[in-house]
């Protein structure tokens, strides 16, 4: 559904929902967050050059005149290599308008909307996510009652099968005393992961094939909730309206456990219908404390693919993992933390004598966070993760200073080592930076920070090239609302709806 | 230079001179004692303790009958000009009809049955105290702070009568024993003293308190007819009272058992909060707070809760609450606006990593090849991965032995393993028709694909056309 459709659904809904009194808004809020990014840096850029102008040295392998390793195959006349590539340089801003209107006539209705304006004032294809330049995030009409919810515009259902979004319809009907919820919906579907269609040529920047038509999408849930256990049942199917042919079909089921106090047990897993296999799943044993918290679990990871890509023939192989991870308040002012996980890929039945990838790898990191004072906190770690393609050793630390609850200041270092596997590259990467928020009034809050990335290449040729850079970014959020229905509430409420840093 | 030894001796001298002066201002007080062999009876001077159309206080210029100056120094004694504030119904003229009993028979009460200490010496004045007057009201009180609910209004006005207190006096009062008990703040403390009587409010209460001052937290304060059997006085919140949180909210799993405790008993919840201080944090849902009173006039503004995670969301949490998140989205949504989710979940091009560590960037290889988490849920391969590393020349745009996987001369010939361990991150880079190049039955080598698990009739059924694109219209059939 297009955004004018959706407007006009919208309009539909409130003249069928609000003809028994004035429609008129009474109430709305109104998120204005606007950020602003500068980065610049460089890449490679893959050259050749004809074999009979590579040098030859002895012990090591041909390289171009300038000192690139070069690629030399036989047979071949010429030899590739990869040089700096031009520096890039992006400059996104984005602008998101978050909008809430109530007090439509009908007690229960209301229309939400969240927009976002991208701009890019750098190299038009440097940097992703403002192309196109307006986004609808969500925008959709909501009746909510005692026992449904129904929504229609463009919105986005979480489940375990991801965030969907899709321009349609939804509903959700609800036994409170019982515990008992049942969702459905249906509309023409997003892509993942972004607000917009399959068929966006945003998505496409490598000229890859795509669908020409968006997918239907119908999903169905349902959900029973008591004090000790949760379940849930999420079925989800995608369908070319083009040939009638599936994109997806997945089931998951989730559940929570609450066997005692303090002791949580969480799992689930998903199904894949269309391919036949099953695939992620996970199960945790969380304990919970003031002072220590603790969690032991196994999981389980296989990418999913839709069947408008050839992705899923080429048999993607899931890992299994155990992990664990333990944070204790030592003593006062002083948390530590501690995490681990040690994964293995299953067996891909690809073996050949010559070259063998990793099968397994393993993470872990140990963090101490402290506050010597109040309004200073001190936080430290070090983390390190091996596996299959890439692996880092990195050191990380940050100082946060906030005098007022008004002001908050962070200094930031890192260091890290990140070899690659499949590509000769052992680099260090050490970054510093700056960030600060102010919050000159309830309505207001600013924010800015720089960071400087500095990379060293351990490399013997000239492809050591550097990837230094700077990133520099802004940000403002203003809040907008009437409150004329609730006058005397807190202002955490007035100033709904926010996001996480509004906590 | 000045030692601080200096500082701290002028310091002390400021400090004494300050208090001398402050000490010099107030009016001096008459010393009964030291004239007592001087005057007979009381009423010599304080006629109007007997007669209340006299005063009560003798004239200063009596005094310089004798401290004239030459034969006694001068004294500025004054009389007070006002009468003292106090919340007593006792007055002088009712002295004549108290009576008290004694070995002797029942006697009239004189001035020293109140003024002077048992057994003390003429004229050693004191001012008279409560137990003085529990002696014959309630002998079997020990201690006046203790003394029974009926008694208090024997000698005590209610606070709204008693004009003349001020905030001052109010806020000096002293709490009874009874406000120390553990359990004094619950219903079953305050509550219970103050509706434990035939009257609609204890009159213990009234002496103390009146209704603005149980607005200090009382939420349900017109649902309370005991508060409401209170008069009105604002001078009542001079009594500084902090609402506290019970004990049973500093409970580790007081947030997951607030919900039930309130479904068990609104009323409980509804003494201090009001249906506002839910929204503080249940923000998208106001059914369970609707059990509440909105606040209003003539209501306690109540408790004002500050949002804070819950234990359940420390360490690690953002990586494990998509477990919970799905399976019991409503939980989530008790606290949480869409915007949360969304921040995350369709970030901005400009924003600075939220979900991730500061300086994500430089670790996101080791996290990317092997799916730390699902990158997918967030970012679109297409949009973001593809963008951003064609940008920086990491994508395959040309023969795909270009020599960029180095690390081994052999990678091609073996990289089926690391494609099908890490293909969401191949497909960062690499498009379908590169893999076509050697993986197509049609036009190209015929290598075969398909691995462990590969249901090739099931995937025909479900969408034939991903199998021409390796097959055209050939497509086996198994």
């Amino acid at each position: 559904m297009n955004p004018r459709l959706q407007l006009a659904a919208a309009g539909v809904t409130l003249l069928l929902f609000g003809r028994e009194s004035r429609v008129s808004a009474q109430g709305y809020r109104l998120r204005l967050d606007t950020r602003a990014q500068g980065v610049a840096y460089r890449g490679v850029t893959l050259d050749s050059i004809p074999v009979t102008d590579t040098l030859s040295t002895p012990g090591s392998g041909p390289t171009s005149p300038e000192g690139f390793a070069v690629l030399c195959r036989s047979g071949v006349a010429y030899c590739s290599f990869f040089r700096p590539g031009p520096w890039r340089n992006a400059g996104p801003l984005t602008s998101t308008a978050d909008l809430t209107v109530w007090g439509l006539g009908r007690p229960g209705l209301s229309v939400h909307a969240a927009v976002r304006l991208g701009v890019e004032f750098g190299s038009a294809d440097v940097w992703p996510g403002t192309n196109p330049a307006v986004q609808l995030l969500e925008g959709y009409a909501e009746y909510a009652a005692t026992r449904t919810t129904t929504r229609l515009g463009r919105q986005v259902v979480a489940s375990r099968l991801g965030t969907t979004g899709f321009d349609g319809a939804g509903m959700v009907l609800r036994d409170a005393r019982r515990g008992v919820e049942v969702q459905g919906y249906l509309g023409w579907g997003l892509a993942r992961g972004v607000a917009l269609p399959v068929t966006s040529p945003a998505l496409n920047p490598l000229d890859d094939f795509q669908p020409r038509q968006r997918q239907l999408v119908a999903g169905a849930g349902a959900g029973w909730t008591t004090r000790p256990v949760d379940l849930r049942l999420d079925y989800l199917r995608e369908v070319d309206p083009g040939t009638d042919h599936f994109v997806s079909e997945r089931v998951g089921v989730g559940a929570t456990l609450r066997p005692i106090p303090r002791v949580q047990l969480a799992g689930g897993a998903d199904y894949d219908i269309a391919a036949g296999w099953w695939g992620s799943a996970e199960a945790s044993l969380t304990y919970t404390q003031s002072k220590v918290q603790a969690s032991v679990g196994a999981r389980r990871y296989r990418p999913h693919f839709d069947l408008w890509t050839i992705w899923g023939a080429f048999s993607p192989v899931p890992y299994h993992a155990a992990q664990a991870s333990v944070a204790v308040t030592a003593i006062r002012r002083l948390e530590l933390r501690g995490r681990w996980e040690g994964y293995e890929f299953e067996e891909a039945e690809t073996a050949t004598p010559l070259f063998n990838a990793k099968r397994g790898g393993w993470r872990w990191e140990l963090g101490g966070t402290y506050h010597p004072l109040t309004g200073l906190t001190v936080d430290a770690s070090y983390r390190e993760e091996f596996g299959p393609g890439a692996g880092v050793a990195a050191v990380a630390g940050t100082i946060t200073y906030e005098p007022t609850r008004h002001l908050t200041v962070v200094l930031l270092g890192s260091q890290a080592t990140r070899p690659l596997e499949f590509r000769f590259n052992e680099a260090e990467v050490r970054v510093v930076g700056v960030d600060a928020q102010l919050e000159p009034s309830p309505r207001v809050r600013l924010g800015a920070s720089a960071d400087r990335y500095r990379e060293i290449h351990r490399r013997p040729d000239a492809g050591a090239f550097d990837w230094n850079q700077w990133r520099l970014s802004a940000r403002v959020v203003l809040l907008f609302g009437s409150s004329a229905d609730l006058r005397g509430l807190p202002p955490s409420i007035r100033l709904l709806p926010g996001g996480r840093s509004e906590r | 230079m000045i030692s601080r030894a200096s500082v701290s001796a002028l310091a002390v001298i400021v400090s004494v001179v300050a208090v001398g002066g402050l000490c010099a201002q107030q009016p001096p007080k008459f010393d009964h004692l030291k004239h007592a062999g001087l005057f007979p009876t009381c009423t010599g001077c304080h006629q109007g303790a007997e007669d209340p159309d006299q005063k009560m206080w003798p004239d200063s210029a009596a005094c310089a009958t004798c401290h004239d100056g030459t034969t006694r120094p001068l004294v500025t004694w004054r009389p007070p000009e006002e009468a003292r504030p106090s919340n007593l119904k006792f007055a002088h003229e009712l002295v004549p009809l108290m009576t008290r009993e004694t070995p002797q028979g029942t006697q009239e009460l004189s001035c020293q049955d109140c003024h002077i200490a048992p057994g003390g010496p003429w004229m050693a004045v004191r001012r008279a105290t409560p137990e003085g007057c529990l002696a014959c009201h309630g002998p079997e009180v020990k201690q006046h702070l203790a003394a029974p609910d009926s008694l208090c209004q024997t000698c005590h006005l209610p606070l709204v009568r008693a004009a003349s207190l001020r905030p001052a006096d109010i806020a000096g009062f002293p709490a009874p024993p009874s406000h120390q008990a553990p359990n004094f703040v619950s219903r079953a403390g305050h509550g219970a003293l103050a509706t434990g009587t035939t009257e609609p409010v204890a009159a213990s209460c009234t002496v103390c308190h009146a209704r603005d001052f149980c607005l200090t937290c009382h939420v349900d304060a017109p649902e309370q007819p005991a508060i409401q059997a209170l008069g009105v006085d604002a001078r009542s919140q001079a009594i500084a009272v902090r609402l506290a949180a019970p004990p049973s909210h500093r409970e580790s799993d007081f947030l997951s058992r607030h919900g039930g405790m309130l479904r068990a008993d609104a009323r409980t919840c509804a003494t201090c909060h009001t249906r506002e201080s839910c929204l503080a944090c249940h923000a998208p849902s106001q059914r369970v707070s609707a059990t509440l009173h909105s606040s209003g006039e003539g209501r306690g503004r109540g408790a004002q809760p500050v949002r804070h995670p819950p234990e359940s969301h420390g360490e690690n949490f953002v990586a494990r609450h998509s477990q919970i998140a799905a399976t019991t989205p409503a939980s989530c949504a008790g606290c949480h606006v869409r915007t949360d989710c969304l921040e995350c979940h369709r970030p901005a091009a400009a924003s600075r990593p939220g979900y991730h560590p500061a300086g994500f960037l430089t670790l996101h290889p080791a996290a990317a090849y092997a799916r730390q988490t699902s990158c997918g849920d967030c970012h679109n391969v297409g949009s973001f991965c593809a963008t951003c590393h064609a940008s920086a020349g990491l994508v395959s745009n040309g023969p795909l032995r270009s020599g960029y996987h180095d690390a081994s001369r052999f990678f091609v010939a073996g990289h089926g393993q690391a494609a099908r361990q890490n293909l969401e991150s191949c497909t960062a880079c690499h498009v379908e028709r590169d893999c076509l190049t050697c993986h197509s039955a049609v036009g190209g080598r015929r290598f075969n694909p398909h691995g462990p698990g590969f249901d090739a009739n099931r995937m025909r059924r479900k969408n034939p056309e991903m199998c021409t694109a390796c097959h055209g219209t050939a497509i086996p059939t198994r």
